[in-house]
């Protein structure tokens, strides 16, 4: 599941006012997630949740399921 | 009868020349394929007869274009492929990145030998930090493309996206595969191994699809790109003092379509005869010209390499930088395009070229809002009007770039562009025309056809499907004779070889 608050941070940093976005969800299905929007995305998670990922991290993740197990991973070390 | 054919001649087309590798568009290679496809449909049930006939053929087929490097091709393999095995079997953190570190050393370190060693020598002596010979080193043919196909496979396995190949001979394949070896596509491991484990079906839409694509190959770079390389921009990048700026211009026109044709016309066979064999290989070109942007321009040309740059390369950059928000971005994208530069070949207009794509992409990243503002505002958001505009600049920008790409020195670059600026004599086109009245056609319909919507060729595609299989196998037929006669006398090597 993807909590609202990963959803909400996404969704405003692509200002884009709705999507349903689910764990499968791969970035190229969000319109406006491109490669240069990316490390926006990255960096607006980042400062919300107050995590910081390592490159190799996020290149690891496949969709946005695996980007949710990620920050819960940070934010529960 | 048989006592004046001379069995040593029919040796020697077997054996390795280097001045005569096996090119697509040779009549030797076209009558070994022949052989090769009859053979690979009559043991096509057999998996691994299948594999090793294949594999087979691509080291053979190596062989003749770089003779002992061969060697070296089958050498990299087994690092690479002990190497993704090792990778999944150590447990630590610390001893994976060993592997990894290890691998990439080699692949880089192979490539930067041959390709880099007498440019650094160049470079030391430019700043008389001493006085080197340069060394003779031969450049192994297609090395810069399955180095990267191999790193492609070590670093998605790093990135867990693949597990490693457990059988060498479908590794082998996959980086001597003689229809990408020489000038890409470059095929990732994930796209291509998979389809060694299925059963070979090649449907009626495969051999219509291989088909179309070996005759617009063959098309575009034998009879576009040849003709007007040996017959126009040859001429005026030689002597561009002899010509009007008009002339220059469209010299540079003709290379911006020569050079698409050259190198899409190049993987259109490589992709029609993968197709032939029953593989479905990356797309490396989409239209390029079409192109609104230089960022739309690098997703639609040498796709397999852009893309490639913008996985392991760009990415793992734009992290790094990320605390610097827009100039990280735009620092990123410049570096990247420096090493796409570097890429094509070890000479600082190559980079050049490169930094001017770099930076063509950060001042389109800069500029992006207040363009996007400006636009609204005038009420040109989604106008044709701006896309046309958009298009034209764009394929200025790259055609200029193109200056630097094809010159023979920067001195060469600037006479082309000094011709253009200071000589225009724009009423010269009345003379051209007539004046090369061959060159001017080919450069009307290459633009044509390009700019031509994709429906036109699915259309074709549509019917050739339909058509049986001697109708298939009449129109290849007919299509080869038609370029044997037509095409000049030497065999242009493809450009794209010398990286």
């Amino acid at each position: 599941m993807i909590s609202e608050r990963l959803k909400k941070t996404i969704l405003e940093t692509l200002e884009i006012d709705n999507f349903d976005i689910q764990p499968e969800s791969t970035a190229d299905q969000v319109p406006g997630w491109d490669s240069l929007s990316h490390i926006n995305v990255i960096l607006a998670i980042e400062k919300e949740f107050n995590v910081r990922f390592k490159g190799v991290e996020v290149m690891k993740l496949k969709n946005i399921g695996d980007l949710q197990n990620l920050v819960d991973l940070k934010l529960s070390n | 009868m048989f006592s004046n054919i001379d069995v040593s001649k029919f040796v020697d087309l077997f054996r390795f020349d280097p001045t005569d590798p096996l090119l697509f568009n040779s009549s030797l290679f076209l009558f070994l394929f022949f052989v090769l496809l009859a053979v690979y449909l009559l043991i096509s049930k057999n998996k691994i007869a299948r594999i090793y006939l294949l594999t087979g053929f691509s080291l053979f087929f190596y062989y003749k274009a770089s003779g002992f490097y061969c060697v070296l091709l089958i050498g990299s393999a087994i690092v690479n492929y002990f190497a993704g095995k090792y990778f999944f079997r150590f447990d630590g953190l610390l001893k994976k990145k060993l592997v990894l570190y290890v691998a990439i050393f080699f692949n880089i370190g192979v490539l930067v030998y041959f390709k880099y060693t007498n440019f650094f020598i160049q470079i030391v002596n430019d700043v008389k930090l001493s006085q080197l010979n340069a060394l003779d080193i031969f450049l192994p043919v297609g090395i810069s493309f399955y180095t990267f196909k191999a790193l492609s496979y070590i670093l998605d396995i790093y990135l867990e996206r693949i597990e490693p190949e457990n059988n060498f001979m479908n590794f082998l394949l996959y980086i001597s595969f003689f229809p990408n070896i020489l000038a890409g596509p470059i095929d990732r491991a994930s796209g291509f191994l998979p389809q060694l484990k299925e059963e070979l079906f090649i449907s009626d839409n495969y051999i219509a699809k291989g088909i179309l694509l070996i005759i617009s190959g063959l098309f575009k770079k034998a009879i576009i790109a040849d003709y007007i390389s040996t017959n126009f921009v040859d001429r005026i990048f030689d002597m561009p003092t002899r010509f009007t700026g008009i002339e220059n211009l469209l010299g540079v026109y003709g290379y911006s379509l020569q050079i698409y044709c050259d190198f899409s016309g190049y993987s259109d066979m490589a992709t029609g005869i993968a197709l032939l064999l029953g593989f479905k290989l990356m797309d490396n070109f989409d239209s390029p010209y079409q192109a609104s942007s230089v960022a739309e321009f690098w997703r639609r040309w040498h796709i397999s390499l852009s893309s490639w740059l913008l996985d392991y390369v760009f990415k793992p950059l734009q992290m790094k930088f990320r605390n610097l928000s827009i100039f990280g971005n735009a620092l990123a994208l410049f570096i990247t395009f420096v090493l796409c530069g570097l890429w094509h070949g070890a000479s600082w207009l190559f980079l050049l070229w490169g930094a001017l794509h770099g930076m063509f992409m950060a001042v389109s990243l800069f500029t992006k809002k207040p363009k996007n503002n400006i636009y609204g505002k005038l009420g040109l958001k989604n106008s044709k009007a701006l896309k046309y505009f958009q298009t034209f600049i764009t394929f200025n920008l790259v055609a200029f770039a193109w200056i630097f790409f094809r010159a023979s020195s920067f001195a060469n670059a600037m006479e082309v562009i000094n011709q253009i600026v200071n000589f225009f004599h724009a009423p010269v086109i009345m003379q051209f025309v007539p004046g090369y009245p061959l060159v001017s056609f080919l450069l009307a319909v290459g633009f044509i056809l390009h700019f031509l919507p994709k429906s036109v060729g699915l259309k074709f595609e549509e019917y050739l499907t339909k058509t049986p299989l001697i109708g298939k196998a009449v129109l290849l037929a007919l299509v080869i004779w038609i370029v044997i006669q037509i095409r000049s006398a030497e065999i242009q090597p493809f450009i794209y070889f010398q990286f």
